[in-house]
């Protein structure tokens, strides 16, 4: 009973989303992998939603009191150096948000290539900047040499 | 066996979530058959929990601190007043005695008659717990005797070396369990206690912000959230979909000396048994040590957010309601870019202190269509949950600060 008990919850979810299905879910086999179709996202807008997504959300609007917003704000759409430190050493507090009260802890991503963030910022600063320029694949990697 | 019961238990879970289906719209919400929603006030802050006095009036905790209200006959707030100096998670009444706390301390204000607001200053039941950015809210319960439990949540997603970094691994013993991660209890009668005068009463606890003293069970339960980013930490093992819906947010009763698994293990929904932590050399499938983490009363889905945890004893609702619990869900943002979840109140059939049936939806609609599916665009985000006089159920709301009493009419 007890692991019955443990297993009301995840069955009745996951028995009820695919009502259609009469396999149990905890019993189905493992389903292979398909062949990924190509993603027709620009490559900063794919690396966004596999490093940054899941906290700042698809609209860049966070989340109150976990993740800040950076939408609309003034650092993402301001210097490119600065904003290329603050991505790739983490932390909470970039050099223009001293205020932030947030509560989780922004991971550095210093172990991702120049061009990938190069992509990623460009991205972030197209669509959550106002239209802020591009940063180059040089731009991360003169201001990578100022990492302790 | 474990199929036949596992089969029987699926069939009468989605005879529940199908009878939800059907249920009238109040406000924008969906209760179950005979149920109305009245708004009480909204407009006070990021709501936080909530406590009801036995002549109606309500107490809110908030971001932006403390609101006592007085209601109509209709439930409609008619009088609204700030006070105090505190601005955190948790209210309670408590013989009388209104008791809250923010981030660092416990605190109450006595209750006079005749006043809708405190006038009086507030006494120090405990304080100087560390400030902390995350998991900080010091939510609590007290028992009849006055012994106050409370959830001390680990500033952490799962005591990496370095929090939230990939690849990261575990410290191990995590030391963040010596002073966080579990429940301390006090004396709540006495006052100006620091966290050296409590006692750890149980550990392995992530954030067990939803926490409630049953006194029918003489017992305390807490539905406790659950890790965060299994994907993104691990990716060799999990991808998205796996972070989206395999960490249980999980219902317990808490024991005397409990270890509740956290940041070791956690309870997997998709394999329907506990994992140990890839933190700490879980594999996807790797069990802990039999028998030293229990398995939860209820695996509730990854990232809903558990806030608040009631059981009910009131007079208004049907009879199945009586001594079951209600969960209000805070809803997900970990999900994305799956579809975020959670965002409701449950109900928990229970009996002797164990689920006696799958649990159900009692109020769902709160977020709205969420553009984006993006938690800042949900309509509401259900947060606290209290029990009038009359028996009606109260919901808090942290997006614009509504309040709900939700009532049964035969």
């Amino acid at each position: 009973m007890r692991i019955a008990a443990a297993l009301f919850g995840a069955a009745a979810i996951a028995a009820c989303a695919a009502a259609s299905d009469p396999v149990p879910v905890a019993e189905a086999p493992a389903a292979a992998p398909a062949a990924a179709p190509a993603d027709p996202r620009p490559l900063g807008q794919q690396l966004y939603g596999r490093h940054c997504l899941s906290c700042h959300q698809a609209d860049g609007g966070g989340v109150p009191n976990m993740q800040p917003a950076i939408k609309g704000g003034t650092w993402v759409q301001g210097d490119a150096r600065a904003l290329s430190l603050f991505v790739m050493t983490g932390g909470f507090d970039s050099a223009s948000r001293k205020d932030s009260d947030v509560g989780n802890v922004m991971p550095p991503f210093r172990q991702l290539p120049d061009a990938e963030l190069a992509q990623i910022l460009t991205f972030i600063r197209a669509k959550f900047g106002n239209g802020a320029s591009p940063v180059s694949e040089a731009q991360v990697a003169e201001a990578r040499t100022s990492l302790p | 066996m474990r199929k036949n019961v596992f089969a029987r238990v699926v069939s009468f879970g989605c005879a529940a979530l199908i009878a939800g289906g059907a249920l009238a719209a109040d406000d924008g919400l969906t209760l179950p058959a005979g149920f109305t929603a009245t708004v009480v006030q909204e407009g006070l802050g990021a709501g936080r929990h909530l406590a009801v006095a036995a002549n109606g009036d309500i107490y809110l905790a908030s971001r932006k601190g403390l609101n006592a209200m007085r209601v109509d006959k209709s439930g409609k707030a008619v009088e609204v007043k700030p006070f105090g100096d505190v601005s955190g998670t948790e209210v309670r009444i408590f013989g009388d005695w209104l008791y809250v706390s923010d981030d660092v301390g416990v605190y109450r204000y006595a209750l006079k008659k005749g006043e809708l607001a405190p006038g009086g200053a507030k006494e120090v039941v405990v304080s100087g717990f560390p400030k902390e950015r995350q998991h900080s809210d010091k939510t609590f319960a007290l028992d009849p005797k006055g012994t106050l439990y409370v959830n001390v949540g680990a500033p952490s997603n799962s005591c990496q070396e370095k929090d939230r970094q990939e690849g990261s691994l575990g410290k191990n013993p995590c030391p963040i369990l010596e002073k966080y991660g579990g429940v301390w209890v006090f004396d709540g009668t006495k006052l100006n206690q620091t966290p050296a005068n409590g006692r750890r009463f149980a550990t392995g606890m992530r954030n067990a912000v939803a926490i409630e003293y049953n006194a029918g069970q003489k017992a305390l339960f807490a539905v406790i959230h659950g890790r965060d980013s299994i994907d993104t930490l691990f990716p060799a093992l999990y991808n998205a979909q796996d972070n989206a819906t395999r960490q249980a947010e999980e219902f317990h009763q808490i024991v005397d000396g409990g270890d509740y698994g956290w940041p070791y293990t956690f309870f997997d929904t998709k394999l329907g048994h506990r994992v140990v932590a890839p933190e700490y050399g879980g594999d996807a499938k790797k069990v802990p040590e039999a028998g030293k983490y229990p398995d939860p009363l209820v695996a509730f889905p990854a990232h809903w957010a558990p806030n608040d945890l009631l059981f009910y004893s009131g007079k208004n609702f049907p009879a199945k309601y009586q001594d079951g619990a209600f969960i209000a869900f805070h809803g997900s943002w970990n999900r994305a870019p799956e579809p975020q979840a959670g965002y409701k109140v449950v109900f928990q059939p229970m009996k002797d202190g164990k689920a006696s049936g799958a649990y159900e939806i009692f109020a769902d609609g709160f977020a709205g269509d969420m553009p984006d599916n993006s938690p800042n665009n949900a309509r509401y985000r259900p947060v606290g949950l209290a029990v009038g006089a009359d028996g009606s159920l109260y919901v808090s709301d942290s997006q614009k600060g509504r309040i709900w009493r939700i009532s049964y009419k035969k």
